[in-house]
């Protein structure tokens, strides 16, 4: 008998799919970001060249390796200035349970970092916990306020995200509770589709009026981040500069979201790798690389990760899922919960069923008891310090006495590709291909 | 009453002087020379009257919570956009997305309105002495949008709660929107909010109350329902 065999095109999973949506008449939604194997090239794709013989090594826990971040150097009468490069991505609430926006931004402020607000606005508990708080403007306006903005130490005008460019959030019915309804100025219990378009402008041009209106609403004290999904990043990343940005941030396609589509999260955007390579030589070429500040996103893990963008020209980096995997975020823990979702630990991707066994991606008053805020803060202290200190280790074999001089000539590739992406030579050889 | 003239200022300087003046305690600023700038009267907290002599640019009354803005003028993109509470008066027309995302407050255009107007509106009343421009009231949540001439295509579409009246007609109605029966009360509720907010003059060129066309969301996008794939497959 001949030996039985899948087709490789008509997989089981795509089969699976496929009659999913024929029974369902549904497409898929999901949380979390792309399940993709990674087959373009990561941060992983790199490995830095610490000093021997050509470069004099720093002690690595004794001399000083400064962390500080200053931020919106540009415009702002007052920049930010963190203790570390890492900051925590705005993530609603509404999409995140109160008890986590609170842990965030306690734990952020203890480490000396910052938080973002996210879809909906500001919670005041969010404020009262931060140490420095981003407040989002997005297309919804949910939750705009202008009391909230002038207590913020930045504005951040998201025109895109990277999980989901050109498209807007997404809140499942099950999510909008009577307090997020409230919050948002919604009915309760819809299935809230976001704009994916600010009301009051469209194009790069009416962008760079809406700025100074961000500007004269604020007078001009805090810096405004422009917030990019992560597409045409190299002409993106020219027209927010354009528009006035003292900080641009850019959300590679690894990023994470609460729900949306599935084929957003797998089949659309730039690459974070790529994306930071993109939006480094667009600031060089219009010459503000240094005057205005580049924040990168999308899928970073670690110091690791945050060192190499690092080193290929961000000056701080945003983590969203990793903080919520400090929280807690696919622990097994709560296993039968996470069955009921048709989950399992490690392999839950349901914030957007509201049903989130570990308190996080829930608006449950049961479910949200099981994150604590005293103990979660400090899962996220600790997480942020960590990967503080594995950048500062990074740095100093560089022979850094700061994080930020990190330089893509501190690495090189591991493939090809990424030579041809980062501009670094190729492992085992001195040359950068495709330059 | 103080006047600031903008001649010679930048934007800047003349919210400043704005801001200033009312912190001052002064009840009424007129500003004269506006040259349809951009952004003027922004982020204004206070209970004050400020009258700008003229046209003004984009987002003019934006981010507002409590002030009384008059524009003699017309007025460019984003009208009062998120505005708290406050009342804005434009006696001229107004640019596209007039009341975008407003929260609260009043905001009357006694000319024509441009495309996309109270959209993503969330609470308020809005009112158009004369026509409006395509997808008015688009993504709309809360308040109540009233245009007493004609609207123009999309009307209404993909609206949550906001409720709208039309007094002339309406080129085509959005996605989910529906025409729902005026009872006496609501007719009765229009006309006071017309007669309060609109001069005698205008008011009395008008629709009746009664007569103005009620649209309000039909609901079948607030969940996904599969059953009503071809009004998704529209709507998105």
């Amino acid at each position: 008998m001949a030996e039985l065999q899948n087709s490789a095109i008509f997989a089981p999973r795509v089969i699976e799919e496929i009659q999913a949506k024929a029974e369902s008449g549904l497409y898929a939604i999901r949380g979390f970001g792309t399940l993709r194997e990674r087959r373009w090239p990561t941060f992983d794709d790199l490995t830095f060249l610490p000093c021997s013989l050509t470069r004099i090594p720093l002690e690595g826990y004794r001399e000083k390796c400064s962390t500080k971040t200053v931020l919106g150097t540009r415009f702002a009468q007052k920049p930010i200035q963190l203790d570390i490069p890492v900051m925590i991505t705005g993530m609603s609430w509404g999409a995140l349970s109160y008890n986590a926006k609170v842990a965030l931004a306690r734990g952020a402020a203890a480490a000396g970092s910052s938080n973002t607000t996210g879809d909906g606005g500001m919670l005041k508990a969010e404020r009262d916990n931060s140490r420095t708080l981003i407040y989002e403007v997005l297309p919804s306006r949910y939750g705009i306020n202008i009391h909230h903005m002038r207590m913020a130490d930045a504005i951040e005008l998201t025109i895109g995200q990277g999980a989901k460019p050109g498209t807007g959030g997404l809140l499942l019915g099950t999510k909008v509770s009577d307090r997020i309804a409230e919050q948002r100025d919604l009915p309760i219990g819809v299935d809230q589709r976001s704009a994916a378009r600010h009301p009051d402008f469209l194009g790069p041009d009416d962008m760079i009026i809406k700025v100074e209106e961000l500007r004269e609403a604020t007078d001009w004290q805090i810096p405004i981040f422009i917030k990019l999904g992560a597409s045409r990043v190299y002409d993106d990343v020219k027209l927010a500069a354009k528009a006035g940005a003292d900080v641009i941030v850019v959300d590679g396609m690894e990023g994470g979201t609460g729900a949306s589509p599935a084929i957003f999260q797998e089949h659309t955007g730039l690459p974070t790798l790529a994306a930071v390579c993109e939006a480094r030589s667009a600031l060089q070429d219009i010459g503000l690389y240094g005057d205005v500040q580049l924040i990168i996103a999308g899928g970073i893990r670690d110091g690791v990760d945050a060192a190499k963008a690092m080193a290929l020209g961000a000056d701080a980096c945003y983590i969203g899922t990793a903080s919520l995997i400090a929280l807690n975020c696919n622990k097994p823990m709560y296993e039968d919960d996470y069955r009921a979702i048709g989950a399992a630990p490690y392999a839950c991707h349901h914030c957007h069923t509201g049903r989130c066994p570990v308190g996080i991606t829930t608006q449950d008053p049961e479910l949200m008891k099981r994150l604590e805020v005293e103990d979660g803060a400090e899962r996220v202290r600790n997480f942020l310090q960590v990967m503080t200190l594995e950048i500062q280790m990074l740095a100093r074999s560089c022979g850094k006495s700061d994080v930020h001089h990190l330089e893509p000539e501190d690495m090189a590739a591991l493939s090809l590709e990424a030579s041809a992406i980062c501009g670094v030579p190729l492992v085992g050889t001195r040359k950068v291909f495709g330059h | 009453m103080v006047e600031i003239d903008a001649a010679g200022r930048t934007t800047r300087e003349v919210n400043r002087a704005i801001r200033q003046r009312i912190a001052e305690s002064c009840k009424e600023v007129v500003l004269r020379n506006p040259g349809a700038r951009h952004n003027l009267a922004v982020a204004i907290l206070e209970d004050a009257h400020i009258r700008i002599a003229g046209s003004a640019g984009y987002y003019c009354g934006g981010l507002i919570d409590g002030p009384s803005i008059e524009v003699e003028g017309s007025a460019g993109w984003g009208l009062a956009e998120s505005m708290l509470s406050g009342t804005v008066r434009v006696h001229g027309s107004a640019g596209s997305g007039a009341a975008a995302a407003v929260r609260g407050g009043t905001v009357v255009i006694h000319g024509d309105a441009a495309a996309r107007l109270g959209v993503s509106m969330k609470g308020g009343i809005v009112i158009v002495a004369g026509n409006c421009g395509y997808m008015a009231g688009f993504m709309a949540q809360k308040g109540t949008l009233i245009v007493c001439g004609n609207a123009g295509e999309a009307f209404a579409d993909s609206m949550y709660a906001t409720v709208c009246y039309v007094g002339g007609e309406i080129a085509n109605l959005g996605t989910d929107a529906v025409i729902a029966p005026i009872d006496a009360g609501e007719a009765q509720q229009l006309e006071k909010i017309l007669s309060t907010h609109l001069p005698a003059t205008l008011r009395s060129t008008k629709p009746a109350a009664a007569d103005f066309k009620k649209v309000v969301a039909g609901r079948k996008l607030w969940n996904f329902d599969k059953r009503e794939w071809r009004t998704w497959q529209e709507a998105l």
